[in-house]
């Protein structure tokens, strides 16, 4: 097989090779892939919301404990579920680019809030939001441990979501009433 | 029963798999070698499960599920119209989704990892459920035989699944009458070529009395869409009773036990065999194939009213741990089961076998020997003190 056609866990492994060349000798192609990234977020009565991504949609909504319809997922375990959905796209595309197969893999996530009164506005000690975040990582792959070990490290290291979360980024926010 | 006789030991069916059948295994697994090469490397290894047991004097033997990767899902092998399904696949099909993810955290596995033979049409009869291993078991021992095969009820429960099984069968029942039939003729196919024990395993039972919401643990996909207990329980005498209708000349006994997927006691459901004697005094078979060598299990009392009704397969060493029990102590408690039980009707075994999921053996198959000699060493203890005494 040429390597022009080479499929590797389900990867087009060229066209992951073109954008690493891309991306290291072209500048615009920096800019334009850096963003902006958009979401619009809008109410659907009650806690429940729709989030719309380029052409894509996600839906939102809360417990019944907390009065609502428990429709979809919160918020807060989108977020986990981002984490670990960009450090599983990390991984596999590190791991595809060192030819490694990839049988099967799987992210725990796992976050506990800090205080659930701060964010109901009862307090402001601590924080509302997840002091921490674990994610374990279970993967069948062909390669050495060493290898995936490194794999796994740089998955989150090097992840979109999970530096923003990790690092903390700053928020801007603004309003217009209408 | 003369007194030399007394007290038979056996085992409940797995043996640890030596590493280069797991090795077989898995290359079966992935396509990569035909169920007839796979067989005759797994030839070797039943040899040797059959030495072990003879050496510990095992007095009824099995081929140590040597040939299967666990006690149920071996049968896609088997079937026409069974998938075997990883959990993956199937969560999209769940109700509840939120309580196997607590099974999985309680675990610590992937669920890419956790299968379930799942029906997809029409069940039919591809092979023999076990003719076959048992043909060649027969033909290289010369003690008794025992063929653990899965009963209609765990086979049902673990295949049936709503949103993929309802188009050939739109009822569980429908798809259970199939399983009963299937699982009969496999039982008269056994005894007709010799079979003196066939044991049907039915331990999610203990997980529709003991399991709470969200402890769907090593039969994780089986309990899906289950009702409510009672009404479970009825529904798995009701297939038992179908399966066995009629059958003669072979010991049928059911196996029960709470799980043998961790090492780990805390991990493993418990609970005493009260609030299941009911229903499995209703059954038509021989023998009651149960664990009493942990805490766990509760205690033997529970047949106070039951006294003598069916045979006893008295688990008496825990397959699970390290340490090997003294023959002293399995002595003392065969004699507590004699209150309950004749002492023809109670045999000596393992709470459950030492090798479960092929992948994931309980222990080493020299502890495991260990064991085996140590009920071999109490039985023969046993019956010398029966002989010529009443009750010892
Ligand atoms: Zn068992």
């Amino acid at each position: 097989m040429s390597s022009s056609s080479k499929n590797l866990n389900g990867l087009e492994v060229s066209k992951m090779e073109d954008f690493v060349k891309e991306i290291r000798t072209k500048p615009d192609v920096v800019k334009n892939t850096n963003g902006p990234w958009r979401s619009r977020v809008t109410w659907q009565g009650g806690l429940k919301a729709k989030a719309y991504m380029r052409n894509h949609t996600v839906t939102f909504d809360e417990p019944e404990g907390l009065g609502a319809t428990d429709t979809s997922a919160s918020a807060h375990e989108h977020l986990l579920s981002a984490v670990g959905a960009c450090m599983m796209t990390g991984f596999v595309y590190q791991g595809t680019l060192k030819g490694v197969k990839i049988h099967n893999c799987e992210i725990a996530l796992e976050g506990t809030f800090g205080d659930i009164r701060n964010w109901a506005g009862l307090t402001d000690e601590g924080t509302p939001g997840y002091p921490e975040i674990k994610a374990k990582l279970y993967v069948k792959a062909d390669s050495d441990r060493k290898t995936i070990e490194r794999l796994w490290a740089n998955a989150w290291k090097h992840s979109v979501v999970t530096q923003t979360v990790a690092r903390g980024a700053k928020i801007i926010p603004s309003l217009e009433v209408l | 029963m003369a007194k030399s006789q007394l007290f038979p030991v056996t085992v409940v069916g797995s043996w640890p798999r030596p590493q280069w059948l797991i090795q077989a295994l898995r290359k079966r697994q992935a396509g990569e070698i035909s169920f007839d090469e796979f067989n005759t490397t797994a030839d070797d290894a039943v040899l040797a499960a059959i030495k072990y047991q003879e050496d510990a004097n095992v007095d009824i033997v099995t081929d140590g599920e040597q040939r299967r990767d666990n006690f149920y899902s071996f049968v896609v092998e088997k079937l026409d119209g069974v998938k075997l399904m990883t959990l993956t696949e199937l969560m999209d099909y769940m109700k509840d989704r939120a309580s196997f993810e607590e099974t999985l955290r309680a675990l610590d596995v992937p669920a890419f990892a956790m299968r379930s033979p799942v029906a997809v049409d029409r069940v039919r009869r591809k092979r023999h459920l076990a003719l076959d291993e048992f043909e060649f078991l027969k033909s290289h021992t010369t003690r008794k035989t025992k063929v653990p095969i899965p009963g209609p009820y765990m086979l049902t429960r673990s295949m049936w699944f709503p949103g993929l099984s309802d188009k050939a069968y739109p009822v569980i029942e429908d798809l259970g009458r199939d399983v009963c039939s299937i699982v009969r003729d496999e039982i008269v196919a056994l005894k007709e070529a010799g079979c003196d024990f066939v044991q049907l395993d039915e331990p999610v039972l203990s997980q529709v009395v003991y399991g709470s919401e969200g402890e769907e643990t090593f039969m994780c996909a089986a309990l899906a869409s289950r009702r409510d207990p009672t009404e479970e329980l009825r529904y798995a005498v009701e297939l038992m009773n179908l399966t066995v209708k009629g059958i003669s000349g072979v010991k049928l006994g059911i196996h029960v036990c709470r799980g043998n997927w961790s090492r780990r006691e805390d991990v493993l459901l418990r609970g005493n065999y009260g609030p299941l004697l009911p229903y499995l005094m209703e059954m038509k078979i021989d023998q009651l194939v149960l664990e009493f060598a942990t805490p766990r299990a509760g205690e033997l009392e529970v047949f106070k009213e039951y006294r003598g009704e069916k045979e006893i397969g008295l688990g008496i060493v825990n397959p699970r741990s390290t340490t090997v029990e003294q023959p002293k102590s399995i002595e003392r408690r065969v004699k507590e089961a004699t209150r309950y039980f004749e002492p023809s009707q109670v045999y000596l075994n393992p709470d459950c076998g030492f090798g479960t999921f092929a992948e994931r053996p309980v222990n080493d198959a020299e502890t495991a020997y260990g064991k085996l000699r140590s009920m071999g060493t109490a039985a023969s203890n046993l019956r010398k003190a029966w002989d010529g005494r009443a009750n010892p």
